[in-house]
């Protein structure tokens, strides 16, 4: 299995690429716990590991993708630790698409997660020498952590509970007509988060090569980006893609499920920019861990920080 | 530009007819889905009881009465996925429907079930939902492997937006626009949550959430943080207003909730093939109401009515001003509008 880190820039890769180093770079105060304790749990599950290959760019948010020459300085410092390289790229509108258009001229060699199938579009047509990989945003289970564990922790005590069950652990690469036609389309490899309710992947079985991210799993996002807000006038406000001073990211927001009908009360969700994540729990990581020795995962993506940086 | 409205059961056919409406569409979902699953698991993006059909006989009935006052009726197979246990019966389901029910299209979001349903070669015609996400020309372009007779675009594309989309597909294919009724928070396509009962939607979940602000700076100044709470403050009264203004209704019945009716002109320049109304599940008075409102204004339109006027006209439709000057219960800011 090949772990791979996602980096905000060049200078995380100015020293050795050790997990225990990445695992103190967040700095939020909020997270920057669970992200050591999630380190911790991959290195007592697996040791030392080594990352051999770096992503860098953004999924969420086509206002953050990075300036080509950032790319560049990225891609450099990967090869120069002899690592892979992959750009995350976002869900994009036609501007969106144009920036993008930019930066992939200037990859030589590189995987390109796509989140949007335009992206796929442009790549396959202009941009044949990329490798595409679907990104986690078109993996459509459900993962709202506010039930699915509860679904998960059931013991799906009759046969449409434990049907209701199996089709929220599985996704749109359960079907093998979906795989065949992404591999019709070049795109032998997928990305997904770890969900809540647990995963089935019995699609891995088929040859489909499936990363998977830590400790982040996403939530919701949108065009709409409430802390771009921030510099408009009321009535102006939440305008789809609006043009923004990049405000996601002087602050964090922390919600607390105090409403939650169920006894989860403590469970919390952060939103950055125009993006909602969660966080793995214990037996989570414990879960996915079980699933990579079963050798269903081809690649773990830890990301040291929350995916939303300015890059 | 023709005006879609949602339907539920065969007795809102004529009301919806009568009151304007030259395009319907539906969800179906049968006894066989409600046994396999419990609620959680949705067919069409509603739950499963309560906002479709259930029965053939009344999908029958519904396509054939539609067809005679010369309806067409669309119906969604929408789930962002179908996993492959689930694939025959939803494949069996949409052959019923082209076939044995005449239905005129599938809404459809899942790639792949739209690639199987390019193969069969049904007489139905392929719809593609606005929760595929088509936010660009090349995600469309993508999606016309599959034979799409039409796009429906998501909520969040601005008109200059849908302008250069319309200009870049060049009449390839139908564009469908969202008119009135249901907003969202996030982008349809790319949310992974559920709206189910027990937790309800979650950008409405949130807005009674705790919430605590951290500063990623040196120093986190009351104005600061009192900046922050003014504005989620307003982001939380946005949702409000996507929520259908907390679900409510003018003193004369009639709905809230986002609306684009001041954009109308703008769209018929734009070459816009038809405006949604969102609600398979709501009243059928809202159904009736909404229909009406979006016919008062398409009239206009096609009669020639300048766009200022269509704007005056569609501020007294709504009847409360205030709504309409705080700028948030628009699905698209439009010169002149509010």
């Amino acid at each position: 299995m090949e772990w791979c880190v996602h980096i905000a820039g060049p200078s995380d890769l100015d020293a050795e690429p050790a997990l225990a180093r990445f695992a103190t770079l967040e700095t939020s105060g909020k997270l920057h716990d669970s992200v050591r304790r999630a380190a911790e749990s991959v290195a007592a599950a697996f040791g030392d590991v080594r990352f051999s290959r770096c992503a860098f760019g953004n999924e969420f948010c086509e206002h953050l993708t990075p300036e080509p020459g950032a790319v560049a300085a990225a891609a450099g410092a990967a090869a120069a630790r002899e690592m892979g390289f992959t750009l995350l790229t976002p869900y994009v509108s036609d501007a969106g698409l144009a920036r993008l258009r930019g930066i992939f001229h200037i990859l030589d060699d590189a995987e390109v997660v796509f989140n949007d199938w335009g992206v796929l579009n442009l790549l396959r047509r202009e941009f044949p020498h990329l490798t595409p990989v679907q990104g986690r945003l078109l993996n459509k289970s459900l993962r709202d952590p506010r039930v699915m564990g509860i679904y998960g922790d059931s013991q799906a005590a009759t046969a449409a509970a434990a049907a209701t069950l199996t089709a929220l652990q599985r996704s749109n690469a359960d079907c093998e007509s979906y795989t065949a036609l992404l591999a019709r389309f070049g795109v032998r490899d997928v990305e997904m988060d770890n969900l809540p309710q647990g995963m089935d992947l019995g699609f891995a079985e088929r040859g489909v090569r499936l990363a998977v991210y830590l400790p982040f799993g996403f939530i919701a996002t949108s065009r709409v980006c409430m802390a771009a807000g921030l510099h408009y006038r009321k009535a102006d406000k939440f305008q789809p893609g609006a043009p923004c001073r990049h405000e996601c990211q002087s602050h964090l927001l922390e919600y607390s499920y105090t409403n939650s009908p169920f006894g989860n009360r403590d469970q919390k969700f952060w939103l950055k920019g125009n993006s909602y994540f969660y966080l793995h729990t214990e037996p989570m990581l414990a879960s996915l861990f079980d699933h990579a020795r079963s050798g269903h995962i081809a690649r773990m993506v830890f990301q040291p920080r929350i995916p939303m940086g300015l890059s | 530009m023709k005006i879609l409205a949602p339907i539920r059961a065969l007795d809102e056919l004529e009301m919806l007819a009568d009151a304007g409406a030259e395009e319907l569409f539906c969800g179906i979902v049968p006894r066989e889905w409600q046994d396999r699953y419990t609620g959680a698991v949705w067919l069409n993006r509603r739950a499963p009881v309560g906002g479709s059909l259930e029965t053939w006989m009344e999908m029958r009935e519904l396509a054939d009465s539609a067809h005679r006052r010369k309806l067409p009726v669309f119906v969604t197979l929408n789930a962002p996925y179908y996993t492959a246990d689930q694939l025959p019966l939803v494949l069996e389901l949409a052959r019923r429907l082209s076939e044995e029910c005449g239905v005129d299209a599938l809404i459809v979001t899942d790639v792949n079930l739209m690639s199987r349903l390019s193969e069969e070669k049904l007489n139905a015609k392929l719809h593609v939902s606005s929760v595929a996400a088509s936010l660009n020309t090349e995600a469309i372009r993508f999606l016309l492997n599959f034979g799409p007779s039409r796009v429906i675009l998501p909520r969040s594309l601005t008109l200059a937006e849908i302008g250069e989309l319309a200009r870049a597909l060049a009449g390839a294919v139908e564009l469908e626009v969202f008119m009135l009724n249901d907003g969202c928070a996030f982008e349809e396509g790319y949310c992974a949550t559920t709206h189910h009962h027990s937790v309800g939607a979650f950008c409405t979940s949130l807005s009674e959430m705790e919430a605590d602000f951290e500063w990623h700076a040196p120093v986190f100044t009351n104005r600061r943080r009192n900046w922050l709470k003014r504005n989620l403050a307003d982001y939380r009264e946005w949702v409000w207003y996507l929520n259908g203004n907390g679900c409510g209704a003018t003193p004369k019945g009639l709905p809230y909730g986002p609306c684009g009716l001041c954009a109308i002109p703008d769209l018929q320049r734009i070459g816009v093939a038809s405006l949604k109304i969102v609600g398979r599940e709501a009243s059928a008075f809202k159904k009736m109401a909404s229909v009406r409102m979006v016919r008062d204004i398409v009239d206009r339109t096609r009669s020639g009515a300048s766009k200022l006027q269509v704007i005056e006209r569609a501020r007294s439709l709504r009847d409360q001003p205030e709504h309409c000057n705080a700028g948030y219960m628009c699905y698209y800011k439009v010169e002149g509008g509010p």
